[in-house]
């Protein structure tokens, strides 16, 4: 009891000392959970944006398809079974039949890969009705905004494609861009032309065939497949995307290392310095004849006060910023684009509870630790040497 | 040992690890002290004179020989069992005053007493006696930055007695205070052993302290040289 008295009355009475570093420590956790929010939110958008745009809750790939392997793709294709089939006519699944090919925009040639995928679906976010139109007899082609940049080809244009048949000869067509649209995720961007999957059903001669089988975000249950059709999961379809994190955890992340070596820089030298700077109190203290527990015990129970001040402190001006932060987002600089991974220009950090409470619980343990361990130290010390701010 | 001596050391010994090697502080030092005493242990810095203190204070232990303070024998306490008798037995008075300095000057001199549990209408009287016998009374409210340094020794003062010890050492009390703020607290202690019969032992080389002393131990390079009662 009189260890928790006097650790409040210091803590009260120290005024300006203690407020510094109650800011301190509570700008320190604040900085932590905006910062991991940052990278949730990351995580969470990315993974939103490929479910969303491209991978659904899940496909069924064809067993040849490979899509590190240009070579087999043109024989990654088989008709559709009619337990897919079912679920396609009752909006649940979307075919997508892939044929490479090299296209011809403003005579250079390009290679790229021709998405024949249906004007009617509902399964991704993508503007596949786009394709519907077709006034003019070319066949209506749909590319994205990076597509659009490195090939110089805009909305009206129209450009040849040419592909192999199944004869192997080469055959080749006119599509006209009809609309141009913008993603997030760069799979399905780069090098890719979409056009009706009929016609290109068509032009490969085939009838009712396709390479991926994209279900409905959230289906309830996953069809049953076949040795010549494999299910592919979130955790397959997302392993490089989580690779990624994991890299990133390992310490690519610099930036967020930064961040948070400062926030244990400020914990540590608000808490270590103020109770090295104390020590002669210390030794005052314990020649006024109290004892080297309890002298631990006021300096660890001071430092703890300190802890749940910042984290009340952090939390009334801190959770205002961070759900202002959450609703306008963090705009982000052109160069995240070049990391390879779905990064939108603009991010929303994602604060969980559980991510507060752990943040809260490492913040207050660290405090504690890095008052009790010194205060310690110095206990330990005669009191003579603690008396003269001996320190060895 | 007879119930009026207070302190007795008998061959008592202190030396200092440095490097690979030992420095004696203190060499084979026999003393006794008794009840009432306003004693000095005198000489010049390095001496062994805040060894000697500290020892009876219970802030540090003999290396050889043994120190016993109120029949209790340094070398053999525990660090609780020392913390114990320096906060029932003795006070301190440092140098540099070594005020607590979030603390008001009621609260430092109060803070002894919030050690040994004692009632809080029982602590306000005797921290206002205290500071009555040091002439701080007005200043009870004040930090210890906003005081002169004569005033800070003064608090500290009443913070040494303030629970009426049995002894209080006083390690160079002066170092830091201009003639007429020494004999000032000089004399109020004067005043405090002659009222309460509190013992005092001083360290000193300060010629100001040693005019007020009755008795006068030399200590040169660790060992007693003199020892004079002066009438
Ligand atoms: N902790 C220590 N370690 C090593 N040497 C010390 C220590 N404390 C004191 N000494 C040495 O012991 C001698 C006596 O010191 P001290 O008792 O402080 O003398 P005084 O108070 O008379 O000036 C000095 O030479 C000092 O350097
Ligand atoms: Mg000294």
């Amino acid at each position: 009891m009189l260890t928790w008295n006097l650790a409040f009355k210091n803590v009260t009475k120290a005024g300006l000392r203690t407020w510094l570093n109650v800011f301190i420590l509570s700008f320190a956790f604040v900085l932590i959970i905006w910062t991991d929010g940052m990278y949730d939110g990351m995580s969470k958008q990315v993974i939103g944006d490929m479910v969303d745009n491209s991978i659904g809750g899940g496909q069924f790939w064809q067993s040849n398809y490979d899509p590190f392997d240009p070579f087999s793709l043109d024989d990654s294709h088989a008709e559709i079974p009619g337990n897919f089939q079912n679920l396609i006519n009752t909006g649940k699944a979307t075919p997508k039949l892939i044929r490479s090919c090299a296209m011809f925009p403003n005579g250079r040639v390009q290679s790229a890969l021709l998405n024949g995928i249906d004007p009617e679906q509902n399964i991704l976010n993508f503007p596949s009705s786009a394709l519907k139109e077709n006034g003019n007899g070319f066949i209506p082609a749909l590319i994205g905004g990076r597509m659009a940049k490195n090939t110089g080809l805009t909305i009206g244009d129209i450009v040849t494609v040419r592909w192999r048949n199944v004869n192997g000869t080469f055959d080749a067509a006119d599509v006209e861009i009809v609309n141009i649209f913008n993603t997030n995720v760069q799979a399905i961007d780069n090098g890719q032309l979409y056009i009706p999957l009929a016609k290109l059903q068509d032009m490969m001669e085939v009838s009712n065939e396709a390479t991926i089988i994209t279900l409905q975000k959230g289906i309830e249950t996953i069809p049953a497949g076949s040795p010549s059709w494999q299910f592919k999961d979130h955790a397959y379809l997302l392993k490089d995307f989580y690779d990624y994190l994991d890299r990133k955890t390992v310490g690519s992340n610099i930036m967020y290392a930064i961040l948070l070596g400062m926030a244990l820089l400020a914990i540590f030298d608000t808490q270590v310095l103020a109770i090295f700077r104390r020590r002669k109190e210390m030794g005052t203290m314990m020649a006024l004849g109290m004892t080297r527990g309890r002298v631990i015990r006021l300096f660890t129970l001071e430092g703890t006060m300190h802890g749940l001040l910042a984290i009340v402190l952090g939390a009334i001006y801190g959770i205002p910023i961070l759900i202002w932060s959450a609703s306008v987002g963090i705009g982000m600089p052109d160069t995240v684009d070049q990391t390879g991974l779905s990064l939108s220009t603009t991010l929303y950090p994602v604060y969980g509870v559980g991510l507060f409470f752990s943040t809260s619980l490492i913040l207050f343990i660290t405090v504690v630790i890095v008052s009790f361990l010194p205060t310690r130290k110095i206990a330990k010390l005669n009191p003579t040497d603690a008396l003269r701010g001996k320190m060895s | 040992m007879t119930a009026s001596e207070l302190i007795v050391t008998k061959k008592l010994t202190k030396q200092y690890p440095i490097g690979g090697n030992f420095f004696t502080a203190l060499r084979e030092v026999d003393l006794c002290i008794d009840q009432c005493e306003f004693t000095g242990i005198v000489g010049p810095s390095g001496s062994g004179k805040t060894t000697l203190l500290n020892i009876i204070g219970a802030l540090d232990a003999p290396t050889n020989g043994n120190a016993k303070v109120l029949g209790s024998e340094i070398g053999k306490m525990n660090h609780v069992e020392a913390a114990k008798l320096r906060n029932q037995y003795l006070g301190f008075i440092f140098q540099t005053y070594n005020l607590l300095p979030v603390y008001n000057v009621f609260e430092n001199v109060e803070f002894p007493l919030l050690l040994q549990h004692i009632e809080s209408s029982k602590r306000v009287d005797m921290v206002n006696k205290a500071l009555e016998w040091v002439g701080l009374s007005e200043k009870a409210k004040s930090k210890p930055a906003q005081l002169s340094g004569g005033e800070s020794q003064r608090v500290a003062i009443a913070r040494a007695i303030v629970k009426q010890p049995k002894i209080v050492l006083a390690d160079e009390p002066t170092a830091n205070l201009d003639a007429q703020n020494s004999h000032h607290i000089l004399k109020t202690m004067v005043t405090l052993n002659e009222e309460l019969g509190t013992t005092f032992v001083f360290s000193t080389h300060d010629e100001k302290v040693i005019s007020y002393l009755r008795r006068k131990i030399k200590l040169s390079d660790g060992e007693i040289v003199d020892d004079t009662i002066v009438n």
